[in-house]
């Protein structure tokens, strides 16, 4: 099992007695892009800054690289790089200047500025006063002022928010090419599924202060699998055969329902329909989107 | 770690009008004496005759109290302003650096603009003199640096206050208004009595117990930022 880096207990956060983020258990492995997904106001933004020390949780622990965050709090942040909701930046400096007041704090070599500036691809305006600046250009400089101090953790806080679709697409690449090659391990926020869907290895989702989902993508898009349908000319006699056979299926609209399957499986379904009379009109598989599933799970017991 | 945060912060104020108001407020003064005394210079001479410098510094000591506080206010304000308006905050405290260190860095920050003024003051004030023909043998040098130094020190809980309002809020209008309030109510501080900490940069020139007003100011100042840096350290940041 992969090492963890990010661990938290029974996190909880009250405001004025209503729970922005409770019983919070996050699960966080190294070297993983890890998608935070949930609807606006679901409290990513609050479990965030718990987790980079910016607001004290009610009750609960957060352990980072193993040490307790409460007690080690400088030691981690060394590590840890971030990036938290809209950009912050310096309006009247320049974007070397704004990574300059950053380099100062943390102690990094003067050189690292341009090698986080070619990074973010902001070679070329750093000498323009920031708040000239476009939104996706604030993004990345936000980004490069999160890589400054050689992070072994990302903690990015929807990065692409407000950002047009080439501002998001190039993003999104330079999110996915920090783990591979720098072996930085991503947390990132977002209320869009398609995002993290593109980025992450692993997601968790958060509802109401509440995780109600945490596995990796490819278990997420298997369980929002989907179905089989199948339209043959005697359905009820077709689908006593096909439970003969070892096959759990339901009859609906006078059509085979299964849920999905190995294609030998479906190829081992059809031969024996076949073999036995029936004739087979139609074999189609339905899958139900992922966006289907994520609405399902985030809006489930309200409906 | 302090000195990191506060050399980040001296590059963080530039442009930010900050300079521009060290010395615009001691010139200020300089400058409205300069006036006074060029207006009605024959007058003023005689009246002062028996001391010229002492007529000078007295007739700038008068405002400094309500130039400290004013001063006093915008400084901390604008320091404060830097982080808060772009929402620097949460970039600024998710780095590796103690609450403490950061608060600290902003406060000497503070302390030194006011007292690059209260220097600029005390030259300024010299310069007038001799424009004005005062004799350079008779230069008062202690009491040219008192005029801006002690009432400064006596002003330290007013600044401490400034502060840590301004830091608290993302909003500047409370702090500042209140600066505004204190700096105006301070012209009237011969009415007031003398335990009101308002009064102590005026008496800290004025009185016979000068040092002991500028103490008090130092205490309660130290006392004033106790909290202040508490507050800041354990505050939620948003």
């Amino acid at each position: 099992m992969k090492e963890t880096v990010i661990e938290t207990k029974d996190l909880l956060k009250k405001y004025r007695g209503r729970a922005a983020v409770e019983n919070l258990n996050l699960n966080i492995r190294k070297g993983e892009i890890y998608g935070f997904l949930g609807p606006n106001g679901a409290g990513k933004t609050t479990t965030i800054r718990m987790l980079l020390g910016l607001i004290t949780p009610t009750s609960g622990r957060i352990e980072v690289f193993g040490q307790d965050l409460r007690k080690h709090k400088l030691q981690i942040l060394r590590k840890v790089g971030s990036l938290v909701e809209s950009p912050s930046y310096y309006g009247h400096l320049s974007a070397v200047d704004n990574l300059e007041a950053i380099r100062r704090i943390l102690g990094a070599p003067k050189s690292r500025i341009a090698e986080v500036l070619d990074i973010v691809s902001l070679t070329g305006e750093e000498k323009r006063p920031v708040k000239g600046f476009s939104l996706g250009m604030k993004q990345r400089l936000g980004i490069a002022a999160a890589l400054l101090g050689e992070p072994e953790l990302l903690i990015l806080d929807e990065p692409t928010n407000g950002l047009d679709p080439s501002g998001i697409q190039e993003i999104r690449g330079l999110i996915k090419r920090l783990p591979q090659e720098q072996g930085i391990t991503v947390v990132v926020s977002s209320h869009l599924l398609s995002e993290i869907e593109q980025m992450a290895d692993t997601v968790g989702i958060i509802r109401q202060g509440q995780m109600v989902y945490q596995d990796s993508i490819t278990n997420l898009q298997r369980q929002a699998g989907g179905e089989m349908r199948l339209a043959v000319s005697d359905p009820e006699a077709a689908l006593r055969l096909a439970e003969e056979r070892g096959y759990t299926g339901i009859l609906q609209d006078q059509k085979l329902v299964f849920s999905r399957m190995i294609d030998a499986r479906v190829a081992l379904l059809v031969k024996a329909l076949v073999e036995n009379g029936h004739a087979i009109y139609r074999v189609e598989e339905r899958r139900q989107s992922l966006e289907d599933f994520f609405l399902q799970v985030v809006g489930g017991e309200e409906s | 770690m302090m000195w990191r945060a506060l050399s980040a912060d001296w590059l963080k104020i530039r442009g930010k009008g900050l300079w521009f108001l060290v010395f615009l407020g001691p010139l200020g003064l300089v400058a409205m004496q300069g006036l006074n005394f060029g207006l009605r210079y024959d007058y003023l001479r005689e009246q002062y005759s028996a001391d010229l410098w002492g007529g000078l510094l007295n007739n700038v000591a008068a405002f400094v109290p309500i130039a400290l506080f004013l001063g006093g206010t915008l400084v901390c304000s604008l320091i404060a302003n830097v982080e808060h308006q772009m929402s620097s905050w949460k970039q600024l405290l998710a780095l590796p650096i103690s609450r403490t260190s950061v608060f600290m860095a902003k406060l000497v920050l503070c302390l030194v603009l006011v007292a690059v003024s209260c220097l600029l003051l005390s030259v300024g004030t010299v310069g007038l003199g001799l424009v004005l023909g005062f004799k350079v043998e008779l230069i008062p040098y202690l009491d040219v640096l008192r005029i801006g130094f002690m009432s400064y020190i006596a002003a330290l809980p007013v600044i401490a206050l400034q502060l840590w309002l301004s830091l608290a809020n993302r909003n500047q209008t409370l702090p500042v208004a209140l600066g505004i309030t204190l700096s105006l109510v301070s012209i009237f501080s011969m009415l007031l009595s003398e335990w009101v900490p308002l009064t102590w940069p005026y008496m800290a020139w004025e009185s016979s117990h000068r040092l002991l007003f500028s103490g008090a100011g130092l205490l309660l100042g130290l006392l004033i930022l106790l909290p202040g840096a508490l507050h800041f350290a354990r505050k939620d940041v948003d």
